[in-house]
């Protein structure tokens, strides 16, 4: 009985007590700085803490952080299911360009919002068609959906606009919540784009779905272990068409935010998405499947970003790539030291119905 | 409440293998029915007919009296039958109700989540009303396997399963884990369930059936009372007496000892001593034969040799030097050739062409890879020489493993194997699951190398085969070798006797202490389906 115990005690400490570390050091370290700054205000740690309190850094991590978490999440439900999507990159750019496009010529800025994410979602369904039903390697259909993506925005964008880059429209504007929005620093959560509300309500969507639904319970079971859904007599591959269908709309969501945001598709080089599909992917694995922890993964990365540029402004210069590079190094670190993040059971593997 | 089960006249074919030939099967309803039979006689093919997996090519099912099509487990399911398989079909991360739920969770607020409140009320009912003991609460990955096997269980009565089938329940159970099982079944058929178990341990079945039929080949060879039988008489029943191969033994001039093994103890995967001390040497020109029932530790003795397990104590000398844990390209550079008994598993790379299954063990072999490079077209030579010699069809090395019967797969392992011009062969089961001209020719090449002075281990489960071509007939009871015979003045109700654990001259079983009177089972050959055999 009581050997029962400790062995659950332990296992209990083994799955949480290094995240914890990492989110306990995160803090501590946060806290020292603030510290620090409060007490020597011209210190390097005050202005540090001056940038990191700011409600600039806050309103533009959180502006950084909307396509990231949202792919985010995306990649959570294919990859739970079974299926791992790297094309999430892919499904940014083409609904960033599509959503520009479709207001363009229709004028209505949330139509060109839901033409992005009906982009976005076919492209998935193309890359559901092919893992899924012909059962191509997962890996390299999900680079062929970011190639696809990459070559065609900047094409249509070229040949309808004759630049890789569109013209200008009408952004999605920020929504002001009166008086609160006034708050320091924690200000701007009150005046932001409507996409960050969405992203709020998307993050407890899907928590609500993986810990609440049968459907999320599904989608667990399908990537943990398909047979036993099967045999339970729920379709692994309907289960997985709906898991990939539901990534491609939250990507797209985050691709059409992307582009709204600022009113334009710039399709230069990388293209505006600029490599947020994979910092996407990072930001679940460090925050171990749980939409919540991709969030708050995302948002320390975008958080990072953002200081960066606070700091530039006030003539403390770090290099951007290297601020860029950060977060692959901390997954590198994550999976290979800590490996913590516990990868779907069957994750990448078809599913063969018939046995 | 409970169904009675009737197959009449199943038939299970998979292209060139008939798995089930015309069973009948008769299950009174509240009752244990054992399902006896060797690996591979079709237990498990029989039971999937019934559970909806395959459909049978004739024959039909009834419960209850009424006809049933299952086209798919779920209608079975419905109809009341549910399957514990040998492999959970559990979600490790999730809890026990979340798996035993899954698939058809209560709900509340229109569908739009899970009445978690309910469901655990559910599984504790549920477990109450059968006297199990499970956390609803525990994830399944920190629960022990006895547990997992009661969450299974568990799982099918959710469902309404009136009729249970488990699939050798008893394999990956410690001997405690067996006892608490075994109450279970008890507790379930004493409520109306009918059980129908799959094992091939004959005291098991004894123990816990009321009645058992048993399987040979496919078919059904008789069904007892398990009151009014032996251990002897299942025994026989289930090894039978097969097709009378006419073998010519012959006399070879014996050599020196090849290989010896002194006083092995081998754990098998649970840790559990499968080997319990057992020593024999084999010379060259002699056929050393190992006899006993499937899960003896025959598999884990073959492994030791092989050097694909290590022993825990013992000494295992071939060609004079101490080979215990030396690598197995350093046994195969000394001359050590190995049939293995799973020849998909581990006797061929099933998406490969025969060139390159041909190569397998020989990747190092100077004739036909020099400095790291493999010589395609000496390969290819060797293949060819192999399929010609040993007649494998169709003959074209091009063909992958899978495209090839189960009897062409096994002479081309044969092929392969012996022509590395061995001191030893060790062959576990060289001919399961092949047809009978194939084994003929197997036997012959045999008794072949016999003749130029190889030494032999031979492990079979089918006395006939160990019978007529062993020169000493070791025959193996618990991991231990109850006795060595001539396998020519020996007749097989003897060897029956020997093989339930007979020892010669006490008159009786042994009185084995409760940790060793379980059964050891095969971990590495537990599917008994006709799958091996499927190209």
């Amino acid at each position: 009985m009581s050997d029962a115990d400790r062995s659950e005690g332990e296992s209990l400490l083994k799955r949480y007590s290094t995240r914890a570390l990492v989110a306990g050091v995160t803090i501590a370290s946060v806290v020292a700085l603030l510290l620090a700054g409060l007490l020597f205000p011209d210190s390097l740690a005050g202005t540090l803490s001056d940038a990191l309190t700011s409600r600039n850094t806050l309103a533009s991590a959180l502006r950084l952080s909307v396509p990231i978490a949202f792919a985010a999440l995306g990649g959570i439900f294919a990859e739970k299911s079974g299926v791992i999507n790297i094309g999430l990159e892919g499904l940014l750019i083409i609904s960033a360009f599509s959503a520009i496009y479709v207001a363009d010529i229709t004028g209505g800025v949330w139509i060109g919002f839901a033409g992005g994410v009906v982009a976005s979602t076919l492209l998935a369904a193309l890359f559901a068609v092919v893992t899924i039903g012909f059962r191509a390697d997962q890996i390299i259909a999900g680079l062929a959906v970011w190639l696809i993506a990459l070559g065609l925005a900047p094409f249509a964008s070229q040949v309808i606009y004759s630049s890789p880059n569109t013209p200008t429209v009408a952004t999605t504007g920020s929504i002001t919540v009166p008086v609160l929005a006034d708050l320091p620093f924690f200000g701007a959560l009150f005046s932001a784009s409507p996409s960050v509300y969405m992203l709020f309500a998307a993050v407890f969507g899907s928590w609500y779905v993986f810990e609440r639904t049968a459907f999320g319970r599904w989608i667990r079971a399908s990537g943990e272990n398909p047979k036993a859904l099967d045999t339970a007599g729920v379709s692994v591959t309907h289960v997985r068409y709906a898991a990939v269908l539901i990534s491609g709309v939250l990507a797209g969501m985050g691709g059409a935010a992307l582009s709204l945001d600022l009113g334009q598709f710039t399709g230069n080089g990388p293209t505006m998405v600029n490599g947020k599909g994979f910092i996407a992917i990072v930001a679940y694995l460090f925050g171990n499947y749980n939409p919540v922890g991709a969030f708050l993964s995302t948002m320390l990365f975008a958080g990072l970003d953002a200081l960066q540029t606070v700091l530039q402004l006030q003539g403390i210069g770090i290099p951007r790539q290297l601020i860029r590079i950060t977060p692959f190094v901390v997954v590198i670190l994550v999976l290979a030291l800590v490996g913590r993040t516990r990868l779907p059971e069957a994750a990448g593997e078809h599913y063969d119905t018939e046995e | 409440m409970a169904s009675a089960v009737h197959l009449d006249g199943i038939t299970k074919r998979f292209p060139g293998v008939v798995a089930n030939d015309n069973v009948d099967l008769e299950v009174e309803p509240g009752t244990v029915h054992a399902l006896l039979g060797e690996n591979g006689a079709g237990k498990t093919t029989l039971m999937n007919v019934l559970y909806g997996l395959y459909e049978p090519t004739s024959g039909t099912v009834r419960l209850d009296g009424e006809p049933q099509t299952f086209r798919s487990p779920r209608d079975a399911i419905d109809a009341g039958v549910g399957m514990i398989h040998q492999h959970f079909m559990l979600v490790d991360p999730m809890t026990v109700t979340e798996n035993i739920t899954l698939g058809n969770e209560p709900r509340k607020w229109g569908g739009l989540a899970v009445d978690r409140s309910a469901a655990r009320e559910a599984i504790v009912d549920l477990a109450d009303r059968y006297g199990f003991d499970v956390d609803p609460d525990a994830r399944v990955e920190d629960i022990s396997v006895g547990e997992q096997q009661r969450v299974e269980i568990l799982k099918a009565l959710y469902r309404g399963a009136d009729t249970l089938i488990l699939d050798e329940p008893t394999a990956v159970l410690t001997p405690q884990e067996v006892d608490e099982l075994f109450d279970v079944l008890e507790e379930l058929t004493a409520q109306g369930k009918t059980i129908i178990f799959i094992t091939h341990k004959l005291g098991e079945a004894m123990r816990a059936a009321d009645e058992i039929s048993v399987l040979r080949d496919g078919r059904k060879v008789g069904s007892v009372d398990a009151d009014g039988t032996t251990q002897e008489e299942l025994a026989e029943l289930m090894v039978g007496r097969e097709v009378l191969l006419d073998v010519d033994h012959g006399t070879a001039e014996t050599g020196d000892v090849v290989a010896s093994v002194s006083d092995i103890v081998v754990e098998d995967d649970r840790g559990v001593p499968a080997v319990n001390g057992v020593s024999f040497e084999i010379r060259g020109g002699e056929v050393f034969g190992i006899a006993g029932v499937d899960g003896n530790g025959q598999s884990e003795l073959v492994e030791a040799v092989t050097g694909l397990r290590t022993p825990d104590t013992g000494e295992i000398r071939f060609r004079g030097e101490d080979v215990t844990s030396a690598s197995r390209r350093d046994r195969i550079d000394a001359g050590m050739a190995y049939v293995p008994e799973d020849r998909q598993e581990r006797g061929l790379v099933m998406e490969f062409d025969l060139v390159e299954n041909g190569l397998l063990g020989s990747q190092h072999d100077p004739e036909l890879a020099a400095n790291g490079r493999i010589d395609w077209s000496k390969t290819r030579g060797h293949a060819d020489a192999i399929i010609d010699e040993y007649d494998v069809r169709p003959p074209d090395a091009d063909a992958e493993a899978h495209s090839l019967s189960g009897g062409n797969q096994q002479k081309f392992i044969v092929g392969r194997e012996f022509e590395r011009d061995p001191e030893l062969v060790v062959a576990s089961h060289p001919t399961r699951g092949v047809d009978v001209g194939s084994i003929e020719f197997i036997h012959e090449r045999l008794l072949e190398l016999r003749q130029q002075g190889v030494a032999i281990l031979l492990v079979s489960s089918k006395l006939e085969e160990v019978q007529g071509l062993s020169d000493r007939l070791a025959v193996v009871y618990e991991g231990e070798f109850i006795d060595v015979v001539d396998p020519d003045e020996t007749t097989e109700e003897e060897l029956g006797l020997l093989m339930a654990g007979e020892r010669p001259g006490d008159g009786g079983r042994p009185e084995a202490t409760e940790s060793e009177a379980t059964e050891r089972d095969e971990p590495a050959d537990l599917t008994d389906s006709a799958d091996g055999e499927r190209a």
